[in-house]
């Protein structure tokens, strides 16, 4: 027989895809038991106000509708959220918790904040009831912009803190000030980068079942963290954890907001499920996932870099603005990755970093594919090519002088990162990603040669090449159980849920590989809590980190039982027994082997004993928890051409070059990063959301909050490279949001360049044609 | 998203598609396509208390030669049938060059040529195609019927000639004259997008590579499709050059007041208006001058 | 948004003034306006109906408020609109001055749209006011004219 080769770095194909592909794989919308009752949220139009009155009795009248509330009606069920995440124990920083109550009680503080539930025979009569419902809002003046939010005067969204302000936190290494004042020149601006949705394929959903005889709930949810509903459903309810069960089955992309536990809507489903003891579901539609889905990404910078005559960065100061919405569940998540991230790959002696957190009346703020590393990323990149540019240096070589050497690893920053642990970079070698990213986006040639001869015949082509880091696989933990059954199937179950990062192929490929086994044989069951009840979530680009880790680790313990069964019934001694080809077999004479599902069966005797100490079975879980996470990093090249007389932008060539350790299938990583690239040139250039100054959203549909189409992104070319994290036995690194990072810095950088000598600076994100339009007309010597 | 209550027809002939829009009139609308009208009704800003369906009428769909050789298009006619269809291709390039810049195949595939000019959309690309292209609408009722060219079709935001009762039946497009040539530019976000701005222009040269006529219809930038005569004047008689062109297109910058919104103000919207104008005229110029030689 | 412009009419800031406060005047200047009646002291509450294009149907309920009156020269007009649309409210400044014999009316009015109609609707609501408006100014003028034409009774 001949020796299979490993499955970690092959490109197998996805275990789930077939499902998928073919229509079998359930979703939330799948769940359809006879008898379900429909709900709809009465939501308000107005961002802020005041609720003088709700009327539902038509509503509860009309035939078809069982039942229909407001907060009045949940008595001591209405609680405000709980805090999801503490905020991370910066010295001197000022927080203020405010959460969101279930539905709106005394006042709406932006506009889509439920008033009332609805619960009908249909979804169609649920609407139509909502048209019942009389609502009696007194409108108050709406706050959005973030400076207003501060100043003196205006609207107060949170009576009792008497402004506006939700926290304020300052990081510090080294002296600034002293860098400053031997600086060769000092680099100052303002950047503004502004909201997005995350724009999953599939809106959010939730399916609940009381059944009152076995006195259980079954919540089916397109959560990214179905153990953490499961407990604080239990709690709310007033039910044991194991009366719970949570499930989130497959699900349409996730990308942060789905983690925003515990939705109002994700309280009130259950609650009504077992209050009518029915079977009771609510599918967001689109136009709602604009107001009830969190968002993410406004944020306005004051930042200044401190470099020497050489271009050597001696230090940063960046004072930014961070826009909360209405309410800050997330702790200081988001503005702390920003200021994490902003020192990207590069050696920064000195940096002073204080930002402060606004609420608005808009959609609560909580993390969107990048979580703030974006805003970190946009600033640095830009602050560099600026003084690039006052300097007379080539971006690429202001970069490479930079970059952190291989020998300063592992490199503690001096400051803490989102999961309150201090920003230590594992590991890294960051010098060939930016000489492969030059090279393979040919970009010598493209200065020499390809720009000069474009422009000659009247076209504006152009370049921007930038970095990034992506802090990944944090803690606190996740498991993991391995079991191989009488069958020969290796079976797989962890408390993570899958939204499409192809978990089901990655960890089968670990785990196939410690066994010996093909990765079409190894089922992995994810996300639901019945079968895994201890674990945290797929947030912060961890999966394949920590619950992968967790897969690794009990699948090494069931090798061991297997291996120490094998021997005894072989005869032979531990180390001469190896695993391969489904079967452990004594090492140079193959022939002596038994299968894995016999060996199986043998574990689990029928007759005789299982000696104290061992466990019936080969089957063993295993946790991981690392008290850090890992640190991987990349390079995009980006080269786009301009048409100067209408300012629209194509996009002609796109390169990745990264590395995210240890890559356990490249097809997925492939997959990863060019789904992230998308989302990072909708960021970068076609989304945008647009509010007036009252606060009304004027673009909640998909007419005119622009998604990048397949016609619209090109195929990402993809260089992977290795540097192995010490923190894990497999060497992974994460790489979920690798490729929307650094899009809209290498989309400023570019654009400036293609219409180099007209002064041109991007200083924002997203920039329209219509902005670049706006922005070219305000240069002097602009044409009409 | 779900649409309010309604009660539905699907009649099987035209004059009991008459009948049902007379007895019912202002509640009722008629379905084409449906690609604009059900999408509006899911929103509930379209909340028709009667739905018309025409899509049984099989006698409304279908592209017919003219003896001139021009075409006769029933307005139940699908887009994706005119986009796939030789003669509109060979009669009508005008039409031919628009439809792929409407949405996308899907929608195409659904959406109606007589539904697209009935909405009126003042983004639409063919209203501004049928100015462009000087055609004829046949409308008719339980009371007759009547034609009206294009130009005296579409009256302002979503606003036809439509009478109640009556429905858009055909839509004649007369043949291209000789030394004719067309063009049509758009200036979209994304493919298949809402233009920013669109122009659909038409020339003629005479024998003497002079221009005889010019036609520049602009849409996205008002309240319905704009032509604008006065770019006419520039090149009337005269050989057309780069100078000419640009004349014209400074012509219909200064003539527009377009309105703003998220995605262009309307300065850009009058600089989008302006370059597709050049390049659409070059354009056409260019074919004009092919289609005499 | 904000919309501004003038209008001239025949007939005297006094005739005008005291027309433009008629709750059936102001009615034919909003175009839908089903029922318009004088509730209170310079207040109006009413019903509008907004048809355009695909929108059918799209019911309001009103509250005009006029305030700041100092006759026959200008008065504020606030208008609250509400319907399961969303919401429209604006705030119109009106000064009418003598010219030639008639009246110059003078307005600038701040505009805003919002619910529904403006989530999805973005993309017409600058063409939608102005064409509201041009069509509400030539009803108003129309029935202004209509009725100072009955002779110069007030």
């Amino acid at each position: 027989m001949t020796e299979s080769p490993s499955w970690l770095g092959r490109r197998v194909p996805r275990n789930e895809d077939a499902r998928l592909l073919t229509g079998r794989a359930l979703f939330v919308d799948d769940v359809n038991p006879p008898g379900t009752l429909h709900v709809a949220f009465f939501r308000s139009d107005h961002a802020h106000a005041l609720i003088r009155g709700i009327e539902l009795g038509t509503a509860r009248r009309r035939p078809g509708v069982v039942a229909a509330y407001t907060a009045a009606d949940l008595g001591e069920f209405w609680q405000p959220g709980q805090l999801l995440v503490a905020p991370v124990p910066v010295e001197g920083a000022v927080f203020h918790a405010v959460t969101q109550g279930p539905l709106a009680r005394g006042k709406v503080c932006c506009a889509g904040e439920a008033l009332a539930m609805v619960v009908a025979e249909s979804r169609y009569l649920a609407e139509d009831a909502l048209a019942d419902i009389q609502v009696d809002l007194e409108p108050l003046p709406a706050v959005g912009d973030l400076e207003a939010a501060l100043a003196p005067g205006a609207p107060v969204i949170h009576q009792g803190l008497g402004g506006n302000l939700a926290a304020r936190a300052r990081q510090r290494k080294g002296d600034y000030e002293a860098a400053r004042a031997a600086a060769h020149r000092v680099i100052a601006r303002r950047f503004r980068y502004d909201r997005g949705v995350s724009g999953a394929i599939e809106n959010r959903g939730i399916v609940a079942a009381w059944d009152p005889r076995a006195e259980e709930l079954t919540v089916w949810d397109t959560t990214q963290a179905p153990i953490p509903i499961r407990n604080g459903l239990a709690r709310v309810l007033g039910l044991r954890e194991s009366q719970v069960r949570v499930i989130a089955p497959f699900i349409g992309g996730g990308f942060g907001p789905k983690i925003m536990m515990h939705y109002p809507e994700e309280l009130l489903v259950p609650w009504a499920a077992r209050r009518l003891g029915a079977t009771v579901k609510w599918i967001e539609d689109r136009q709602e996932s604009f107001f009830a889905t969190t968002q993410e990404r406004l944020q306005i910078h004051d930042a200044e870099l401190a470099v020497a005559a050489d271009g050597k960065i001696l230090g940063v100061r960046d004072r930014f603005l961070h826009d909360t919405g209405a309410y800050d569940p997330y702790g200081l998540t988001i503005p702390i990755n920003t200021q994490c991230t902003l020192l990207g790959l590069y050696d920064v002696p000195c940096y002073d970093s204080e930002f402060t957190v606004v609420f608005t009346n808009r959609p609560i703020v909580t993390p969107v594919r990048g979580a703030g590393r974006q805003h970190g990323v946009f600033v640095m990149e830009r602050l560099l090519d600026f003084a690039a540019r006052e300097l007379g240096l080539d971006p690429v070589e202001i970069r490479r002088r930079n970059l952190l050497t291989p020998d300063r690893f592992p490199h503690d920053h001096g400051i803490l990162f989102q999961d309150s642990a201090p920003l230590i970079y594992d590991s890294g070698n960051y010098a060939p990603l930016l000489e492969r990213a030059a090279e393979r986006v040919e970009y010598q040639r493209f200065k020499r040669e390809t720009q000069p001869a474009a422009r000659a015949g009247g076209r504006r082509l152009g370049i921007g090449i930038v970095s990034y880091v992506e802090g990944t696989g944090i803690g606190p933990y996740e498991g993991a159980r391995v079991t191989i059954e009488p069958s020969g199937t290796v079976r797989v179950a962890t408390g993570v849920g899958t939204q499409g990062q192809g978990h089901f192929t990655t960890f089968a490929q670990i785990v196939a590989e410690v066994l010996g086994v093909e990765v079409g044989r190894v089922e992995v069951v994810t996300g639901d809590t019945r079968e895994f009840g201890w674990g945290s979530g797929t947030f912060a680009s961890r999966g394949i980190v920590v619950a992968g880790t967790a897969c690794h680790e009990a699948a090494c313990r069931v090798r061991a039982k297997a291996v120490a069964l094998a021997a005894e019934i072989l005869g032979v001694a531990a180390e001469e027994v190896e695993l391969a080809s489904a079967g452990a077999r004594v090492r140079g004479a193959p022939q002596r082997r038994i299968g894995l599902g016999e060996l199986a069966r043998r574990a689990n005797p029928l007759r005789g004993a299982v000696r104290p100490g061992t466990e019936p079975g080969l089957e063993a879980t295993a946790y991981f928890g690392p008290d850090r996470g890992s640190t991987a990093a990349g390079v995009h090249a980006m080269v786009v051409e301009v048409d100067p007389e209408t300012a629209l932008v194509a996009i002609r060539r796109y390169v990745v070059v990264h590395d995210c350790g240890r890559v356990i299938n490249p097809a997925i990583v492939d997959g990863q990063i060019q789904g992230g690239v998308a989302h990072g040139i909708g960021n970068a250039f076609y989304e945008a959301l647009a509010w007036d100054e009252n606060g009304q959203l004027l673009n909640a549909s998909f007419m005119d909050y622009l998604l990048p189409t397949a016609l619209d992104v090109p195929t990402v070319e993809i260089v992977h490279l290795e540097t192995p994290s010490p923190l894990n036995p497999l060497g992974v690194k994460g790489v979920g949001e690798a490729g929307a990072i650094p899009t809209a810095a290498a989309f400023a950088q570019a654009v400036e360049d293609a219409l180099a000598g007209t002064g041109l600076e991007i200083l924002e994100a997203p920039l329209s044609p219509n902005r670049l339009f706006e922005l070219l007309q305000a240069l002097p010597g602009a044409a009409r | 998203m779900k649409p309010a209550p309604f009660t539905y027809h699907a009649p099987a002939s035209l004059e009991r598609a008459f009948a049902l829009l007379d007895e019912h009139g202002y509640d009722a609308k008629p379905l084409a396509g449906g690609q604009s009208l059900v999408p509006a009704m899911n929103f509930r800003l379209a909340q028709p208390a009667v739905l018309i369906d025409l899509n049984r009428l099989d006698r409304l769909a279908g592209i017919e030669p003219t003896d001139a050789g021009g075409l006769r298009i029933g307005a139940m006619t699908r887009q994706r049938a005119l986009e796939r269809d030789p003669r509109v291709a060979r009669v009508a390039p005008l039409l031919a060059q628009a439809l792929p810049h409407i949405a996308h195949p899907q929608i195409r595939n659904r959406g109606t040529l007589g539904g697209s000019l009935a909405h009126a959309d003042p983004a639409s690309e063919l209203p501004a195609v049928m100015l462009g292209l000087g055609a004829r609408l046949r409308l008719g009722g339980s009371r007759g019927e009547r034609w009206l060219p294009a130009q005296e079709f579409f009256l302002g935001l979503f606003s036809t000639a439509l009478e109640p009762g009556e429905l858009l039946l055909e839509i004649e497009i007369p043949a291209a004259a000789p030394g004719s040539g067309w063009a049509f530019e758009e200036a979209a976000r994304r493919h298949g997008d809402f233009a920013l701005a669109g122009v659909a222009a038409g020339a003629r040269l005479d024998a003497d590579g002079r221009c005889r006529e010019t036609t520049v219809v602009l849409f996205g930038v008002g309240e319905g499709p704009v032509p604008v005569p006065g770019a006419a004047a520039a090149l009337a008689g005269r050989r057309p050059s780069a100078q000419r062109i640009a004349e014209a297109a400074e012509v219909v910058r200064s003539s527009l007041d377009p309105p703003g919104d998220i995605h262009a103000s309307p300065a850009y919207r009058r600089r989008l208006a302006a370059v597709l104008t050049r390049r659409a005229l070059t354009r056409a110029f260019d074919a004009a001058g092919k289609a005499s030689a | 948004m904000i919309v501004k412009g003038e209008h001239a009419f025949s007939g005297r800031p006094e005739l005008v003034w005291a027309l433009l406060l008629d709750p059936e005047v102001i009615a034919k200047a909003m175009p839908g306006t089903r029922e318009l009646a004088l509730t209170a002291p310079n207040r109006y509450e009413g019903r509008m109906v907004v048809t355009i294009g695909p929108v059918t149907a799209a019911e309001f309920a009103l509250v005009i408020m006029l305030e700041e009156l100092a006759p026959p020269r200008r008065f504020v007009m606030r208008v609250d609109g509400n319907g399961r649309f969303g919401f429209t409210r604006g705030t119109a400044r009106v000064e009418l001055a003598a010219n030639d014999g008639g009246t110059m009316m003078r307005y600038e009015a701040d505009l805003q749209v919002g619910g529904k109609i403006a989530a999805v609707g973005q993309r017409l609501l600058d063409v939608v006011s102005r064409t509201l408006l041009r069509a509400g100014l030539a009803a108003l003028g129309k029935e202004l004219e209509h009725r100072l034409g009955d002779g110069d009774r007030p």
